[in-house]
């Protein structure tokens, strides 16, 4: 990947929640959310960011906007080293990178206006000299955003779920981002919504030049939307590969279960399906070796000794595509 | 292959009565239950299907709900005018429901355990303390839920969401009901988790030869589980017919848009169908078909008068009906 095509880039990054315990609230244990991870994220595309829930996919989004504190690792964005920067700088890097949240109804504030909640980052990045240049402005994003100007002075209850994840897609864009982080955007809509939200923000996309990590649970969806997917399992990221590739030809046990276990909205669509044994282990006290191993119908020997490192693998397409598994090269539980 | 009908729900009518006026959730609902065999009730939120479930247990809050028309005929009684007593002899014996949520539907306080021989010696008063232990402890291993005999005694947020799921699912067929109504059982899983209940589901009903009503918004669930479905917009039923027909041949254009509004594996495409605007107000229904606003085939017809239900094509088990006065 060239060097300028690269837009974030992250580098062995960890993030423990200590769990503090005893009287004298010392560390007792910690969460591994997210263990070593490196990814990069080029200039326009979007990377999908699947897993279950508890995987780290959220806490790594965050993790990438520092909006929580990494445990070490680095984190590059446009070139730049962002993991040391200090509040009023990283605050000057924000008007770059945005994130939309999960829940519209949790995440807009109920006493505002949706005027001030659009206004609210135009004023603290200090955009728009007066009032009615950010007027002019919020109305420019509602149209954007498939709003009408008259929802200016009215309040998020008046408005239903996909509008409201309307109203916090232009308040992302209020600072004209690059990046935006998008943290289960559509999880909470229904469908026929979820598939206008999809739309506007491919819209965007294309015309605003945005580059997106988009973490969904959902793998229809993020392979609708995504360039290139990783999926992750207890912290680790799997596999990585393109969009297209991932899906046809999946090289980890975790990610062809993963596929299997979709329905499908088609009654005679009969395909093989690998139930997977158990739960995701806890992240307290991730298993020996693989992550995976526990639950992995092709487990062998040597798969609980050692953490696989992601490796390339051949793939059926030209791009590049990794697999965290020793068996990476010839696995396939579904046979 | 003959079919035992052991529910039949007729012209269901369901309303609030709210501040603002009457609330009409659930209007002229029809639909038939078989021994064995699995009913999907599919739509978005707020489109009834919730109250639906809850009418026929009978657990609609009143005030403000009241079910105000219809029949919901059950072993030859109707389950509409039958006294509360009576009702709760019926609820969870023989017919059960699961619940969304696993957390918010058990009791933090109580162990599994507990919870689970609750509705054993509610229903079976004659057991003896013993036996419904151990009847306990077989409902959670025929639910797949390893070491049944230790984990009788943990509490439920000891337990993974999945776990508690296959909880929830040992109670509501521990009194061995005609009748499972699953109201989203897997929305709050992961999807390989919602892969293990489904099969469980599919599983228990081969043994134990429930009829199952499974309410979800998932049209892939629907596919995968249901023999018959029943789609539901604003309060009214749409579409019926069996899965094959729903899926291969949807009529109505509220289901053909859902259809095709879900990203399908492995076909990618660079944009979605969308239904356009958003699903209206109970209280402010449109004239005439409650969809009009949001069709792309909408003619002045469309306007008038609500359409009915009708038959567009026979089926031995099922006929396939919409509501809609054109053929797309």
């Amino acid at each position: 990947m060239n060097e300028l095509d690269v837009l974030v880039s992250v580098e062995n990054l960890v993030k423990r929640f200590p769990i503090k315990g005893g009287i004298l609230r010392r560390e007792v244990a910690s969460v591994k959310a997210v263990s070593e991870v490196s990814f990069q994220i080029k200039r326009g595309e979007t990377l999908g960011l699947v897993g279950e829930s508890g995987c780290g996919k959220s806490t790594l989004g965050r993790c990438l906007l520092r909006l929580l504190e990494p445990t070490s690792g680095k984190i590059f964005y446009n070139g730049q080293d962002i993991t040391n920067l200090d509040h009023s700088q990283m605050r000057a890097l924000r008007r770059n990178m945005q994130i939309i949240f999960q829940d519209p109804y949790a995440s807009l504030n109920p006493r505002m206006t949706v005027e001030d909640i659009i206004a609210e980052p135009l004023e603290i990045h200090k955009i728009g000299a007066n009032r009615s240049e950010r007027r002019k402005r919020i109305y420019e994003l509602l149209d954007l955003c498939g709003l009408r100007r008259e929802a200016v002075s009215r309040y998020p209850h008046e408005f239903s779920g996909g509008q409201r994840q309307r109203i916090c897609i232009a308040r992302a864009l209020a600072v004209n981002p690059d990046f935006i982080v998008c943290d289960e955007p559509v999880s909470a809509l229904d469908v026929s919504i979820q598939a206008q939200i999809i739309n506007l923000m491919q819209d965007l996309q294309k015309e605003l030049g945005l580059t997106y990590l988009f973490i969904a649970h959902d793998l229809q969806v993020v392979e609708h939307i995504s360039d290139r997917v990783a999926v992750m399992y207890l912290g680790k990221i799997v596999e990585i590969a393109d969009s297209d590739e991932l899906y046809k030809n999946p090289r980890h046990p975790y990610t062809q279960a993963l596929l299997s276990a979709i329905p499908i909205p088609d009654p005679n669509h009969h395909s093989k399906r690998i139930l997977l044994p158990g739960d995701v282990p806890s992240p307290i006290n991730p298993p020996n070796g693989c992550y995976f191993h526990p639950r992995c119908p092709a487990v062998k020997d040597d798969c609980k000794g050692s953490f696989p490192d992601l490796k390339s693998v051949k793939g059926q397409s030209s791009g590049s595509h990794e697999a965290a598994c020793f068996y990476s090269e010839s696995v396939n539980i579904l046979q | 292959m003959s079919l035992e009908k052991i529910l039949e729900v007729k012209n269901l009518e369901t309303s609030f009565f709210t501040e603002d006026g009457e609330v009409r959730a659930v209007q002229d609902v029809s639909f038939d239950v078989y021994k064995g065999k699995t009913i999907g009730i599919v739509g978005e939120s707020g489109c009834g299907k919730s109250v639906t479930s809850l009418s026929i247990m009978r657990l609609i809050p009143s005030p403000p709900g009241k079910i105000v028309g219809g029949k919901i005929l059950y072993k030859g009684e109707d389950l509409v005018n039958v006294p509360q007593n009576q009702m709760r002899r019926i609820r969870g014996n023989e017919i059960s429901m699961v619940f969304q949520e696993p957390m918010t539907s058990l009791n933090p306080v109580f162990t599994i355990g507990n919870q689970i021989s609750e509705a054993i010696s509610l229903h079976h008063p004659k057991m003896s303390a013993m036996d419904v232990k151990n009847r306990a402890v077989d409902m959670l291993k025929l639910v797949g839920i390893p070491e049944a005999e230790k984990r009788i005694g943990e509490y439920p947020h000891q337990l993974s969401g999945g776990m508690r799921q296959r909880v929830m699912i040992a109670m509501a067929l521990s009194c061995d009901p005609n009748i499972l109504i699953a109201d989203e059982p897997t929305t709050a899983l992961d999807v390989t988790i919602q892969a293990q209940i489904l099969e469980l589901l599919k599983e228990l009903q081969k043994k134990m030869g429930m009829g199952i009503i499974l309410i979800t918004h998932d049209l892939g669930v629907i596919a995968e589980m249901a023999d018959d479905v029943v789609v539901m917009y604003a309060g009214r039923v749409v579409e019926q017919g069996t899965v094959q027909e729903i899926f291969d041949n949807p009529k109505h254009p509220y289901t053909s848009g859902l259809l095709s509004s879900i990203p399908k594996l492995n076909q990618r495409s660079d944009r979605l169908s969308t239904i356009p605007g958003i699903v209206p107000n109970l209280l402010h229904l449109p004239q005439g078909c409650r969809f009009q606003d949001r069709c792309k085939y909408v003619e002045s017809v469309c306007k008038g008068v609500e359409p009915d239900l009708r038959v567009i094509k026979n089926h031995e088990v099922l006929d396939h009906k919409i509501r809609c006065v054109k053929d797309i």
